[in-house]
């Protein structure tokens, strides 16, 4: 399969999970804090619970290699805060913003582009030099291998994944069943399963389920590609702008690099995905907010671009991707995103909301 | 629902406004409202018109209605109460 269109495949599929179950990072994060809403929580944490099921069985069976990104922790640190701030003035994540585009959400429109400029910007323009200073705090192991939960105990890490998440779902399902609540539910329900998959949103656990799969999905196909690494955003929409901007250079092959690549192609699936099952549901439609917070989610997207390149991952790279496969800097970029997110909600919602 | 019967005491309109401006205009609102007064909330944003149903609910109110009209539009209608 062309890189091109395999990309598409798991961008669509991706594109559809997320614009059916609402799946947000911005929100999932911001709702604990905010009305202590759990709800996308969930779906994130079976997304991720599935993912590292999925690649761990994977790595053992030969058909994948995983791909921990190393620790750099001060640039994970700080592109993590300036990404957690900057999804909560865009009002969503990397993939948040790149479903939204395809439900016709101008906000979302101007997040993306901020994004991918800001992006290119530290990636090998006027920022790169800010990005490198940051990235020279680089953390191996002795034998040059990047930090995971696993190695520095001395696990190995496909077995420290499959146990560590089957640990988890057991301790989670203890819980769920000494706390059982009835989930209430609104407006009509689902006369039948075409229904509840194309019209009416997701509940969290197949939302999860779904995310993760597809996840799991895109390693083996990506890495045929030649990018041995899950599903990503942040170079998608790089390589989109960069294929744009410097398609004369590509043409006449002075770059050296192809056009469009796997993930290019799969954040354009995500945008056609999420744009399709929009409009199957009746929930596509081109609508803006104020101009003022236009400019608030254009602002967003500029700090998590560069926030990105930074911590060299967003919120799919490092959480979605890079916490499954137990990466020490996924997991410092991710819960510096998380932190940077909680700030920047409490002095714009939460504090006002309590005055 | 009897919702030809019921008569908004006040509206707001979040059609357009990014997350969660709708959820935070709505719960602030409520908070504003006396009880047994009713507040309708149109939106266009689908994951707020799940949520905020949600956390209505959560805050001790009644929601009377989730109606979709338009598109992504819907109508949310929730009676204060303020019970928690």
């Amino acid at each position: 399969m062309s890189p091109i269109v395999s990309g598409l495949l798991v961008g669509v599929l991706f594109g559809f999970a997320l614009q059916r179950g609402r799946f947000c990072m911005n929100s999932a994060f911001r709702d604990i804090i905010l009305g202590r809403d759990f709800t996308l929580f969930k779906a994130l944490a079976v997304a991720i619970l599935v993912s590292m099921i999925g690649f761990s069985v994977m790595a053992m069976t030969g058909i994948i290699t995983l791909a921990p990104k190393p620790l750099m922790w001060g640039a994970n640190i700080v592109g993590g805060l300036l990404f957690g701030f900057g999804m909560v003035l865009a009002g969503g994540c990397a993939s948040g913003i790149t479903y939204r585009t395809g439900e016709g959400m101008m906000g979302a429109v101007m997040a993306v582009l901020g994004f991918g400029l800001s992006a290119m910007m530290g990636a090998t323009g006027v920022l790169n030099p800010i990005l490198k200073s940051l990235q020279t705090t680089k953390i191996m192991t002795a034998d040059d291998k990047p930090l995971t939960l696993a190695n520095i105990f001395g696990l190995d890490l496909k077995m420290a994944m499959l146990v560590l998440a089957i640990l988890i779902i057991v301790v989670w399902a203890v819980f769920a069943m000494r706390n059982k609540s009835a989930a209430q539910s609104y407006g009509d329900k689902a006369k039948s399963l075409g229904e509840a998959i194309f019209k009416k949103g997701w509940k969290w656990m197949p939302t999860g389920i779904v995310v993760g799969l597809v996840g799991t999905l895109a390693f083996p196909l990506s890495a045929a590609a030649g990018r041995n690494y899950p599903l990503g955003i942040t170079g998608g929409w790089v390589n989109i702008f960069q294929s744009l901007i410097k398609w004369q250079a590509l043409v006449e092959d002075k770059l050296k690099i192809t056009a469009l690549n796997w993930e290019g192609a799969e954040v354009l699936g995500i945008v056609l995905g999420a744009l399709v099952a929009s409009w199957i549901a009746g929930e596509f439609a081109i609508r803006a907010p104020e101009p003022k917070i236009l400019l608030q989610t254009l602002i967003g997207g500029l700090l998590m671009g560069f926030g990105a390149v930074v911590s060299g991952g967003c919120n799919i790279g490092h959480i979605l991707s890079g916490v499954p496969q137990l990466s020490i800097g996924s997991i410092v970029g991710g819960l510096s995103i998380v932190a940077g997110g909680w700030t920047m909600a409490y002095f714009m919602f939460i504090r006002p909301m309590n005055a | 629902m009897t919702e030809a019967t019921i008569t908004p005491t006040k509206t707001i309109d979040e059609c357009g406004k990014i997350c969660p401006y709708p959820d935070v205009d709505t719960m602030t609102t409520l908070k504003k409202m006396k009880k047994g007064e009713i507040l309708e909330v149109l939106i266009d944003y689908p994951l707020s018109v799940e949520r905020i149903p949600r956390s209505a609910e959560k805050n001790g109110h009644k929601v009377l209605e989730v109606k979709p009209l338009d598109g992504p539009k819907h109508r949310i209608l929730i009676e204060v109460l303020g019970l928690k």
